[in-house]
């Protein structure tokens, strides 16, 4: 049958999606990944490229956490929060927990709220603090440094940003429960 | 992964370093090499059957406002059901010179404000049992913090 000109059926064939591996068109300039691959063969390649940076990355987290880095930034962290967000301080542990694990800094939030050490307004703030660039740290190294050797800027700025942002998007939120929903929280405190 | 990791008992830096390295390569194993994979098929998929620039063409004056293509949506709205898959479509947009580190240097903030905002839901919200009338509310304030990043990105990169 001529699927000439109907190109878009080779979606739907198994070797084609599949793909290629790149070749070596240019040895000098190519590296392992050579050059023009396509589809999952490609993309296996990169992936594989991309194991060492995420190993020296996590390796080099595990080492700043054990030596406190954790516990610094819960301290510098801490007088921000009332004043900023309306939640308590110690909220803080659980918040900069998230930077590390989404999924620790979640349970620690709830233990606060079982433990009735916060209200379910701030319990909201804290969610949304959380939410936006969830598992900051560990998600930006472990997964954005494949885009590291792109960046046109260095890598530390839009840590920076996204760790700024996270205020911000909390601060909304804190608004918007302060006006639209604020008979929902009549009765805290 | 909590602020008292378990480093193997061992107080030496080069153990800890190990340690950490491990779970790198678990991450790389098991998140990053399979959702690349996915994203360089969907890639290829969304390409072969015309859809990339279909939404190129569609998304290329709201994109234009960030100062990125059109294409660049689909990292957007992937990132969204997953950040690793997003930073897989970026990242074979890249190679295919769709997009150039420029771009990538805008998007990158963005993919992880709105990062894996589904998977989130039953891990982060759920987990810590906020209430789900506030879902929508929480999921706005993080599509406002990509928009502000990328705004601000544009001038960085």
């Amino acid at each position: 049958m001529k699927i000439d000109g109907m190109k878009w059926l080779s979606a739907f064939d198994f070797t084609t999606l599949g793909g290629t591996f790149g070749t070596m068109k240019e040895p000098a300039k190519n590296t392992f990944l050579g050059a023009g691959g396509v589809s999952a063969k490609a993309g296996f390649l990169f992936a594989l490229s991309l194991v060492p940076t995420v190993m020296l990355a996590l390796g080099c987290l595990e080492i700043f956490s054990h030596y406190g880095a954790i516990r610094a930034a819960h301290k510098l962290l801490t007088p921000f929060l009332k004043p900023l967000l309306g939640i308590p301080g110690l909220t803080g542990l659980a918040l900069i927990t998230d930077l590390q694990s989404t999924d620790a800094g979640a349970a620690l939030s709830k233990e606060l709220y079982d433990q009735k050490q916060i209200t379910k307004k701030e319990l909201v703030i804290m969610g949304a603090w959380q939410y936006s660039g969830a598992g900051l740290i560990n998600n930006y190294f472990a997964i954005g440094s494949a885009l590291f050797a792109a960046l046109t800027a260095p890598v530390i700025i839009p840590l920076v940003l996204m760790f700024v942002l996270k205020f911000v998007g909390a601060l909304f939120v804190r608004f918007v429960l302060n006006v639209v929903y604020k008979e929902d929280f009549r009765n805290e405190q | 992964m909590s602020n008292n990791t378990k480093t193997a008992g061992s107080n030496n830096p080069f153990d800890i370093f190990v340690v950490g390295a491990r779970k790198g390569f678990q991450i790389a194993t098991n998140n990053l090499m399979p959702n690349v994979v996915m994203a360089y098929v969907i890639a290829e998929i969304l390409n072969l059957v015309g859809a990339m620039q279909f939404i190129g063409q569609i998304f290329a004056p709201l994109m234009g406002i960030f100062g990125l293509p059109g294409e660049a949506v689909t990292v957007l709205l992937t990132s969204w059901l997953s950040s690793s898959a997003g930073t897989g479509i970026a990242v074979s947009l890249l190679a295919k010179g769709i997009i150039n580190g420029t771009h990538a240097t805008i998007l990158i903030p963005a993919i992880f404000l709105i990062g894996s905002q589904l998977q989130y839901m039953g891990r982060l919200l759920g987990v810590a049992d906020v209430p789900q009338k506030y879902w929508p509310l929480l999921m706005l304030a993080s599509v406002i913090n990509a928009c502000i990043a990328m705004i601000i990105m544009r001038f960085i990169a």
